[in-house]
């Protein structure tokens, strides 16, 4: 089955979603509120600075000679209020209620005008509202005068708008800045909980706070349990293995009583074989020999008496690299490892060469030979524990099916690992490429 | 010839009986001991040749006997252990074991180290004291209950019994040319492994381990007599 993995926010994208909403439906009403009070003092202000203007335009305009009052009234025109006067007067048109609040207001901030029969109409040239209206002078001709300045009205508010987003930018900001500090342990136990199981326990110190510590405490907890667990089966089951030893051990013994030659021999092979799994069972567990320190050892030379070894068993192994090559192994592991991949390789190969290499600061020992290798695709099973290849390879019942898995232990114990491939040429090559020298 | 004494200590009763069995049809007497304290009752109302020891004894472990044994005596000890393991062998033969036999082991493999550490008790007891020490040459150590060589980088340089065997005649008898047939003899009564490879063979092979960057391994041939460790040796 296919899991589609549905692209995620993840905490932090969540949390800052959720700032981002109440930050903005936060910013969304306080502006409105903001925008209608300051707009209602706004025009409040308006109306009074309008009913000041109107109250000097009329007494000075009142003032002059009717011909004198056209030129007046262009010179009392300003940026803010265009004025124009005239003899006649055209009927009042209909007031809208917003602009007869307006005219309630200039009235009672100018009294003086209230005899003045002023109006006011709404105009809408283009995008721009503005105001235009009229009064009547003591002696019946007309002031008409019309606001010029609201077009600034939008410029102000999306300045305000601006103004009002700095803060709530800034807020964000510092926002997903502390839930990033905050989740920054769980982003540590993800990390932890990744690495765990590939070698050592990784104890999380227990910062953050509430939930986060006891989740860093119950992940520290579990790594514990888990530990044991692994720790008492492995116990277990080394138990088991060296119990077995003293019943094989009496077998062995009572086998060799046995006058008959080849049921004797037969039983023999059978107890060896029992014997042989114990010892691989128990090098895969760690067995005994688990915590034995470094030491630095000649390399070449223990691959070389290998090499000697099977020669004088009647294998064909030959050995190619230098002849000394020191590094910091463990001399005994080492030897297990090199020996399971040269009697992996006698099993299926004719020819077969170790060879020692020094790589930069590794160290690459390989193991190589002209058998049928391994089918691609099972590679990597053929590392795994309890796994035979039997199908693809020779049948094959000595062992367990550890080799491999043993060698892969004691490469990842040195730092390193072991490579499995196809020669081109067929075969099947083996490598282990450690650092020469190891850390602390 | 009275024949030899083996005192055997196991605490398993099957396993003593059938190892008992086994060296007595070979021609041993046999003294079973299944304690530390049964052990001590034998040992000291009579002679002992030979003591085969089970490591994991109820009680006192066989390691703190072994301990206790060679705090009186030069008795060779046979230790056998069902753990098997490196670490194990080598303390064993750090506090003065002759030899390390692992559960399970067949009759054969049994006999033939008896044989092996009776024969060298007889042949080279008198060289105890240097059996259980380290000995230089050439900045090369040597360490011989560990069985281990170092080079002088201070790396330890792996050999096979036969090997270890051959360079220990050598240091022995430094700067003394020894025949081919004496080494033939000593090398038969240690244990190395049964392929009688020959001598010249061993001695090219410990040459080749012995050799360093531009320096001859310190063995010289002479020629129709034998080889000789052509270095002085400093015991530790």
């Amino acid at each position: 089955m296919i899991h589609f993995v549905r692209p995620s926010l993840g905490v932090v994208g969540r949390i800052l979603v959720i700032l981002l909403l109440s930050v903005t439906v936060e910013f969304c009403t306080s502006t409105l509120l903001y925008e209608r009070a300051s707009q209602f003092s706004l025009r409040e202000d308006e109306a009074h600075r309008l009913a000041e203007h109107l109250v000097i335009t009329r007494k000075l305009i009142a003032e002059r000679a009717p011909r004198e009052r056209a030129t007046m009234a262009s010179l009392l025109t300003t940026d803010r209020y265009d004025v124009r006067w005239s003899a006649s007067a055209p009927p009042p048109p209909p007031m809208a209620p917003k602009l007869r609040e307006m005219r309630e207001q200039i009235l009672s901030w100018e009294p003086s005008l209230s005899h003045s029969d002023l109006w006011l109409r709404l105009k809408s040239p283009g995008l721009q509202s503005m105001v235009v209206g009229g009064m009547v002078l003591p002696d019946g001709s007309w002031v008409h005068f019309g606001t010029r300045d609201v077009a600034n009205g939008w410029d102000l508010a999306i300045g305000r708008v601006m103004l009002a987003l700095i803060p709530a930018i800034g807020l964000l900001v510092i926002g997903s800045l502390l839930v990033r500090s905050t989740l920054r342990p769980v982003r540590m136990l993800a990390q932890a909980a990744e690495r765990y199981g590939y070698g050592d326990r990784v104890i999380l110190p227990e910062i953050g706070n509430g939930e986060v510590i006891r989740v860093v405490r119950a992940f520290n907890a579990m790594q514990d349990r888990i530990q044991r667990l692994i720790a008492d089966r492995t116990q277990a089951l080394a138990a088991v293995g060296h119990d077995l030893r003293t019943p094989i051990a009496r077998m062995r013994l009572r086998i060799d009583m046995i006058p008959d030659g080849a049921m004797r021999d037969g039983m023999q092979r059978d107890a060896i074989e029992m014997e042989t799994m114990i010892a691989s069972l128990l090098a895969f567990l760690g067995g005994d020999e688990s915590d034995r320190p470094f030491a630095r050892a000649d390399v070449a030379v223990l691959a070389a008496t290998m090499v000697d070894d099977a020669g004088d068993h009647g294998h064909p192994v030959s050995y190619e690299g230098p002849d000394h090559l020191d590094a910091d192994v463990r001399p005994h592991d080492l030897k297990r490892a090199l020996d399971n991949l040269v009697s992996n390789a006698l099993r299926h190969a004719r020819n077969v060469v170790l060879s020692v290499e020094r790589r930069g600061a590794h160290l690459v020992l390989r193991v190589e030979d002209d058998g049928p290798g391994i089918p691609e695709s099972r590679l990597d099973d053929a590392r795994q524990p309890f796994v035979r290849l039997d199908a693809a390879r020779e049948r094959n019942t000595e062992g367990l099916g550890l080799g491999l898995a043993i060698v892969d232990r004691i490469a990842a114990a040195h730092g390193g690992e072991l490579r499995l491939s196809n020669r081109r040429e067929g075969g099947l090559r083996a490598e282990i490429e450690i650092p020469l020298v190891q850390a602390g | 010839m009275t024949s030899n004494t083996i005192l055997l200590v196991e605490d398993d009763p099957s396993l003593r009986v059938l190892t008992a069995r086994a060296l007595q049809e070979n021609g041993y007497v046999v003294r079973p001991a299944a304690t530390g304290a049964e052990m001590w009752i034998t040992f000291n109302s009579e002679h002992i040749d030979l003591i085969i020891l089970d490591i994991m004894l109820p009680g006192t472990s066989g390691i703190e006997l072994c301990r206790q044994i060679r705090q009186k005596s030069d008795v060779p000890i046979i230790f056998i252990s069902a753990k098997g393991s490196e670490t194990d062998r080598v303390i064993g033969l750090e506090i003065g074991a002759d030899d390390y036999l692992p559960k399970p082991f067949g009759t054969r493999e049994l006999m033939a180290r008896v044989r092996a550490v009776l024969r060298r008790g007889g042949l080279d007891r008198h060289a105890e004291s240097s059996r259980r020490s380290e000995a230089s040459f050439d900045g090369w150590q040597v360490n011989f209950p560990r069985r281990e060589l170092k080079s002088p980088a201070g790396a330890i340089v792996d050999l096979t019994g036969a090997e270890f065997d051959l360079l220990s005649s050598f240091v022995q008898n430094a700067q003394r040319v020894i025949a081919r047939e004496r080494l033939i003899e000593l090398s038969r009564t240690r244990l190395g492994d049964s392929s009688d490879r020959s001598i010249d063979v061993l001695v090219s092979r410990l040459r080749r381990k012995l050799q360093t960057a531009g320096r001859d391994a310190p063995i010289t041939t002479v020629r129709g007599v034998g080889y000789m460790l052509n270095a002085e040796v400093t015991r530790a």
